[in-house]
């Protein structure tokens, strides 16, 4: 997977840009490309994902427990090399400790039975963190929204994560598989919500941008809803615009 | 007569100006509490509304009626309007602009119809009230699903505030994805996907509402 990223990343990123009048976001240039690729991951989700978040859902609530758990767990250690990297030593603690009691049930089981669960660290928020620019909106096939900056990130995680370094298969299993695993928990647990998006909208490509960005910038401010956001600037200006 | 010297002067003055300054201030803490209880009582008279509603097991025209009438009555609607059509909104024709109006209160109606029984899963608890200048504010809350299937979420209420009207919602937002901005960004999409066509935006929001109507959006399995 790491192997094959980075060359999309980098064609993705010549593909010619649109003038800027005829862009419909201004963070979006490549929009016509993305636009393609987004079709096409539209179809597998179709072939694939959403048949297979529908087993997902069919199966006993404990089972999508279980998953769930697994794919949170798989993501700790990248959540406690993040964290630490960003100077968040308590989460990163945390995710470590999680890791470690959890591992003894590959994940499947939360022994720790903590409230505070880890919260999500990954290698585009160190990235935001160390004031890389984002770049530009890239729709990547079949990994979906991001920016160059996170999908960046996402190539980094895949090289650094500790468990492609244990030397035992079991743990590269466990790093080759975490990611159609997350995927197919991810569509599962917001079916409905990502069906809206599928079908409800008139334009499902522009939504899910628009709902990546600000998804995106909820995890960056780990949904600190005292910090003023993208969103309230744009009202604050809109009402003041109104005088 | 009385004189004063400049030392005396000036330090009465200065006491002037603070004692002005200070009453000034509370003034305004004043008005801005006045403003952050508005807010959080519109919201939760709206939260005690739909569940009176539900409460009575609507039909689907109440339930439509219902909408309306909550849309009027707590919301916005003329600014919520404005701001989800974007930038195309100052160029457009009142024509255009009252067919866009309502088309997107179609969609709004049709997706309350499709959704209101959701609100019957859900609780929602107020959390708190915070000023983002003189004409807005945020109301706080967390919503649970009462089944258990999703986990809790924060909410938070956007609202207008503007001196000498009453408060209204005008944008609601989960976890930090704002409806009104996601609306807007995908709005300015089909304009500028379709040369600028205001007209395609009418045009997608007539069949949005028409295909969420129809129920052509699969729900779970």
């Amino acid at each position: 997977m790491r192997f094959f990223i980075l060359p999309l990343i980098v064609l993705l990123s010549a593909c010619s840009s649109m003038p800027s009048d005829q862009m419909s976001d201004a963070r979006d240039p490549y929009e016509n490309t993305n636009r393609s690729v987004f079709e096409f991951n539209m179809a597998v989700d179709t072939a694939v994902v959403e048949p297979a978040a529908k087993g997902y859902r069919a199966l006993p609530e404990f089972m999508q427990t279980g998953l769930s758990n697994h794919a949170e767990w798989t993501s700790y250690p990248s959540t406690a090399v993040n964290s630490a990297l960003q100077g968040k030593f308590e989460n990163a603690a945390l995710a470590t400790v999680n890791f470690l009691v959890n591992g003894l049930t590959l994940g499947f089981v939360d022994l720790t039975e903590d409230e505070d669960d880890p919260i999500r660290e990954d290698f585009g928020q160190t990235l935001a963190a160390w004031s890389v620019p984002e770049g530009s909106y890239i729709m990547m096939p079949l990994l979906g929204p991001g920016t160059a900056r996170s999908h960046t990130g996402f190539l980094l995680d895949a090289i650094t994560n500790p468990l492609g370094y244990s030397g035992q298969s079991g743990a590269e299993t466990i790093q080759y598989t975490s990611t159609p695993v997350n995927v197919v928990t991810f569509r599962g647990n917001n079916f409905d919500q990502v069906n809206d998006v599928k079908y409800g909208s008139a334009d499902p490509y522009a939504k899910t941008r628009s709902l990546y960005y600000q998804y995106r910038e909820g995890q960056l401010n780990d949904g600190d809803r005292s910090q003023s956001n993208d969103a309230d600037d744009a009202f604050d200006s809109f009402l003041s615009d109104e005088n | 007569m009385v004189k004063y010297g400049f030392s005396e002067m000036s330090s009465r003055m200065m006491g002037m100006v603070l004692g002005l300054l200070i009453s000034l201030s509370v003034t305004a803490q004043a008005s801005a509490n006045d403003r952050l209880e508005e807010g959080t009582i519109l919201v939760n008279n709206l939260v005690e509304r739909i569940q009176t509603v539900l409460d009575e097991n609507p039909s689907q025209d109440d339930i439509r009626a219902e909408t309306n009438a909550i849309i009027d009555d707590y919301f916005d609607y003329d600014l919520v309007s404005r701001f989800a059509a974007g930038q195309a909104w100052r160029s457009t024709s009142d024509a255009e602009k009252n067919d866009y109006k309502k088309a997107f209160r179609r969609v709004l109606l049709a997706l309350a119809e499709t959704q209101f029984d959701y609100f019957r899963r859900i609780e929602y608890t107020p959390k708190d009230a915070i000023s983002k200048g003189p004409k807005l504010i945020i109301v706080n809350g967390m919503v649970q699903d009462k089944t258990g299937e999703y986990p809790d979420a924060m909410i938070s209420w956007r609202i207008s505030t503007k001196a000498g009207q009453p408060a209204r919602i005008i944008d609601l937002e989960v976890e930090n994805i704002s409806m009104l901005i996601t609306q807007q960004q995908e709005n300015t999409a089909i304009i500028r996907q379709n040369g600028g066509s205001f007209q395609a935006l009418i045009d997608a929001l007539n069949k949005q509402a028409d295909d969420i109507a129809a129920g052509k959006q699969p729900t779970s399995d």
